[in-house]
């Protein structure tokens, strides 16, 4: 009897405190209703030192508004996260404002989850298209209609350690890295590191990566002129012979002259170069943050001109934008808050900045403070010159399409496969994936 | 292994000749007794199943209402040509054959051990069932602190013994042992549970009978404990199958199907075309293969419940 | 039994060899119980570190605090999550109860036409894996707006086809004089089941509700398809799928993990001889 009575009181006291506590959330899960409509429930998927700036963020956001309730909530980055967000906004509780990234902001607006932004909203809020990274801007418009706001271009760079490179007479008079343009010189600079280091000239992620192997593939591709899909993802346009141009370049590098390591995940190549293993190392400029605190000698700059002879100049990128999902504001009340919170984030873009992220935020890119945050100022040319990831249901960040290009340029990178087994690899998987019906 | 319910063995009490006669006045009653249940049954299961192989057939999208555009045996054809579907089918076949013989063989070793034991019965029950009435998450949040490179627990004990520190969840090659070992840890507790019940059904003189006989505790385990419980680590071995073929939150909390999709699960498979990659139509057929694999082993296992006396 | 000249066995030899035999199994017995408890003493441990303290490895803790717990339990949404937890559960653990025990005794004890036909039927439904109709049910539920609520994880988890057997098997074993007596008396079939055959059916009652209770509390991959904002997800799918804040928090991860499975380790400790029995007892025997 006692237990009876003990097992009685807990579930009277429970039921009693979880009214009391969540009124809102209770009812929302007994009747459906709208979840606290007077607060900004925010999503993302930012972890590390993007996490720590955005919740610095968050709080300037809420200093500045203390009427306005913020809830934010972080997922795990990549599909995990889009899953999520579709569920949500499928499921009609999707929050009011989330980042996407721009390639994968395409796929959501296709499948109708994504609200239209209308200029004059924006310009309530003192937003319009002149005052953001144009390609970033374009990059992000589905036939000339607003669906997403960029924060940032965050392409991929070059970090290279002053010292090192200083010992093996890259450096110029200020101590800026001289440019290196073409494979020849790209391979030179990286035998001289290599001879000052002892182990090797340059590092990135290649193991289990499912992003690094692509960027830097897609970097060189891009300024061979090549692209891999067209027709939004139905067809496949990959050129096999600039492909192979890349292909054997990285070979090269990695399988026959070890001026790279071709077996190395991603924490052992920022390991490798942090420890002075390595002059070099390819990877996202948020990665600033890690080697900062490291206290190490490096700088950053754009990632070299390996294949555009001509002077055209083109590096993998993407861009963090924020989106209002299908259904995340019910009323003119609720959108001028989540509009309120946007504005608010490209307001600290400085903020952002400092995490190595371009803005996207022209009033900031132009500002005095940010041409004088170095390294980060030496990579701003990158946004102008951004490839994003091409159009496609099965595209973008963290996509199945990253993760199979990756496999393929990180096997030839560790030896694995030869180049043409590379790009016959690629080709079947990417044939199976255009042919698939588009779900969207 | 989530389901406790589900693993519980039916004993399926046939309806035997005499009972089949229909008796006045019971239809009525009897159908409105059942009707809550039945009506569930159909929405939520028997429904659900046929709308799944209906689905199937079509190009469905997760955003898009309806089913879509016909697309006859097409999804089957892709799943069947489609190196990710026969990897994942795989990837759970393999942790299948990793964890069973474990937890039917420790299941029943701890079990004849805790049987010769007179005192603490109730200290093993905790050790050993404690874990299985956690939630995966909790299990899955636990197992990874453990496995954390460098300063989790079970690094530092290989990195003490004078090892090289395993990559556990981040070799693509070591992460399928490491769940392995995590999920033998989680469930083997209702093996055990299973196992014990099995060896308090064996009288006791049997075993004073043998060891007049000069029976060595060796001999009695060998000749009079194992052949005993035979039907109950027949059933151990089919319940556990089953449960391992419908694994999904280990991977999908500790690994995320990765690294490099070598963890993947059918069940993962299903959820990332379906809720990812929005194909909820693929997504069916490749549900409806699955399907038809978990049902066959489960029939075996019906067929094994049933008593063999007793037939309808 | 097999050796050619059998040494000459007396009672007490055979008992000292049984005592040594049996002390042995001891030993290994709870060497292993030891290993199996590490897991576990080792997440009591890190929660109770401060979170900068658990880098170290060891299992000394220089500042013993609750701070994590603190932590956690300022956040809103691990109150929503239990709320979510409890609310569905103890709903789906009831109407199961309910529902699969009126099923089992129409099937028990009740002589009505196609009978054959709906306990196949229900048969049926203990060899279907559920898990592997998430699609079609999430449609399901998409199309009837019912996603983001309680109902949508308790409706598909109510038709439990095993209840059914095991309260059919229950009923087969009560004797059948005193519900023919009460319906002799005018009690209807209903009234029977309620007030004649439930009434000695608590052993089964609760097993079955418990079960339920902590199966619907682990479950993992419908809910967290069906509950997907923060505010409305049951603890385990919150503890797989919300980052905390960063940095090293594995005290933080570990208290949060403490909390998930509180509920559940106090249930286990107040029924253990009931969960322990219900699993044994349902049927495996024989």
């Amino acid at each position: 009897m006692e237990r009876r009575t003990l097992l009685k009181g807990t579930l009277a006291g429970l039921g009693t405190a979880a009214l009391a506590a969540c009124s809102s959330p209770v009812g929302a899960g007994l009747a459906g209703t709208p979840l606290d409509p007077g607060t900004v429930d925010y999503w993302n998927l930012f972890g590390g030192g993007d996490g720590v700036r955005m919740t610095q963020m968050e709080d300037g956001y809420r200093q500045a508004n203390p009427d306005s309730k913020l809830q934010a909530v972080t997922l795990a980055w990549g599909n995990p996260y889009y899953t999520k967000l579709t569920l949500a906004t499928v499921g009609n509780k999707p929050p009011n404002v989330a980042v996407s990234h721009l390639t994968r902001m395409k796929t959501l607006q296709s499948a109708g989850l994504l609200a239209e932004l209308h200029p004059e909203d924006l310009g309530r809020h003192g937003m319009s298209a002149e005052m953001f990274n144009q390609r970033a801007w374009q990059a992000g418009l589905v036939d000339n209609r607003i669906y997403a706001i960029p924060i940032d271009t965050h392409p991929f760079v070059l970090f290279y350690n002053t010292d090192i490179c200083g010992k093996a007479g890259l450096l110029d008079e200020a101590g800026q890295l001289k440019p290196i343009a073409g494979p020849d010189a790209l391979v030179d600079a990286l035998t001289k590191v290599k001879q000052v280091t002892g182990q090797y000239g340059a590092t990135h992620g290649i193991n289990g990566d499912s992003a690094t192997p692509w960027r830097l593939f897609q970097t060189l591709y891009a300024q061979l002129g090549g692209e891999v899909l067209a027709d939004n993802g139905t067809r496949v346009v990959f050129d096999d012979a600039k492909a192979g141009q890349v292909l054997d370049l990285l070979h090269e590098i990695t399988v026959e002259k070890a001026l790279m390591p071709g077996s190395i995940d991603y924490q052992g190549a920022i390991a490798l170069f942090a420890s002075g293993a390595a002059g070099f190392h390819l990877n996202g400029e948020w990665e600033i943050t890690t080697f900062q605190t490291a206290k190490m000698p490096f700088s950053m700059t754009l990632v070299p001109n390996v294949f555009g002879a001509g002077g055209q100049y083109a590096v993998q990128a993407d861009s963090h934008t924020l989106v209002i999902p299908r259904g995340g504001t019910r009323d003119k009340a609720q959108l001028d808050r989540a509009l309120g919170f946007i504005k608010s984030m490209l307001d600290q873009s400085m903020t952002w900045a400092e995490g190595g992220h371009v803005p996207a935020w022209l009033p900031t890119v132009q500002s005095d403070a940010y041409k004088k945050l170095t390294p980060q100022s030496n990579y701003a040319a990158a946004a102008d010159a951004a490839v994003y990831d091409p159009p496609g249901w099965y595209s973008g960040s963290g996509s199945d399409f990253e993760i199979l290009m990756s496999s393929a340029v990180a096997g030839v990178e560790a030896g694995q496969l030869s180049p043409a087994a590379a790009i016959s690899q690629v080709r079947t998987k990417l044939s199976d994936l255009a042919s698939a019906p588009s779900p969207v | 292994m989530t389901t406790i319910v589900e693993t519980v063995s039916p004993e399926v009490a046939p309806v035997t000749t005499t009972e089949r006669n229909t008796q006045p006045g019971h239809t009525r009653p009897a159908l409105l007794m059942l009707a809550p249940f039945l009506i569930l049954y159909v929405l939520f299961i028997i429904g659900p199943t046929l709308y799944m192989v209906l689905m199937s057939f079509f190009d469905g999208s997760l955003t898009e209402s309806g089913l879509g555009k016909f697309g006859g045996f097409g999804n089957y054809a892709e799943a069947f040509g489609s190196a990710d579907f026969w990897s994942s089918m795989w990837h759970t076949l393999w942790f299948t054959i990793l964890t069973t013989p474990p937890l039917v063989v420790l299941a029943l070793f701890f079990a004849l051990l805790a049987n010769r034991v007179a005192r603490g019965r109730a200290f093993f029950r905790l050790a050993f069932f404690l874990p299985y009435v956690l939630p995966s998450a909790v299990v899955a949040l636990v197992w990874i602190w453990l496995y954390t490179p460098e300063i989790g627990l079970l690094s530092k004990i290989v990195t003490t013994f004078g090892f090289a520190e395993p990559n556990w969840l981040g070799s693509p090659s070591l992460a399928m042992w490491s769940l392995a070992i995590t999920t033998v840890w989680w469930t083997l507790g209702f093996n055990f549970v299973l196992f014990l019940a099995g060896l308090q059904d064996i009288p006791r003189d049997l075993y004073e009978a043998s060891s007049i006989d000069g029976a060595t505790p060796w001999q009695q385990i060998w000749r009079i404990t194992i052949p005993l419980l035979n039907r109950t680590t027949a059933l151990v071995i089919v319940l556990q199958v089953i449960a391992s073929l419908k694994v999904f939150d280990q991977m999908y909390i500790m690994t995320s199907g990765g690294p490099n999709y070598s963890t993947r699960s059918m069940l993962q498979y299903v959820y990332d075309l379906g809720f990812t990659d929005l194909r909820t139509g693929y997504a069916a057929a490749a549900s409806t293969v699955f399907f038809v694999l978990v049902l066959a082993i489960s029939t075996v296992w019906v067929v094994l419940t049933r008593r063999q006396e007793q037939r309808f | 039994m097999t050796t050619v000249a059998p040494p000459p066995v007396t009672q007490a030899s055979i008992d000292r060899r049984t005592k040594l035999f049996n002390r042995i199994c001891a030993g290994v017995l709870v060497a292993f119980a030891i290993i199996w408890l590490v897991p576990i003493l080792w997440t009591v441990d890190t929660a109770l570190k401060p979170n900068a303290e658990t880098t170290e490895t060891t299992w000394l803790i220089h500042h013993p605090t609750l701070e994590s717990f603190r932590t956690l339990l300022a956040q809103g949404d691990v109150w929503n999550w239990y709320a979510t937890s409890f609310i569905t559960s103890a709903l789906t653990a009831a109407a199961t109860v309910i529902v699969a025990s009126m099923a089992g005794f129409a099937l028990s004890r009740m002589r009505f036409r196609y009978r054959w036909l709906v306990f196949w039927f229900v048969l049926i439904g203990i060899m279907i894996p559920q898990q592997v109709l998430i699609v079609p049910q999430f449609r399901e539920f998409s199309a009837w707006g019912l996603l983001n609520t309680y109902w949508a994880v308790i409706l598909p988890q109510i038709p439990t086809a095993i209840a059914v057997f095991i309260f059919k098997q229950f009923f087969d074993g009560l004797p059948r004089d005193l519900d023919e007596a009460a319906r002799v008396d005018g009690a209807g079939f209903f009234r029977t089941y309620w007030r004649v055959v439930m009434p000695l059916s608590r052993p089964v009652v609760s097993a079955v509700a418990i079960f339920t209770f902590v199966w619907s509390w682990n479950n993992l991959l419908w809910p967290l398809l069906v509950m997907s904002n923060p505010k409305l997800m049951t603890i385990p799918v919150g503890l797989a799928t919300v980052q905390g804040t960063y940095g090293i928090r594995y005290a933080d991860t570990m208290a949060s993990a403490i909390l998930g499975a509180l509920p559940l380790v106090l249930l286990f400790l107040f029924f253990q001889r009931r969960i322990v029995e219900g699993i044994a007892g349902t049927g495996l025997k024989g």
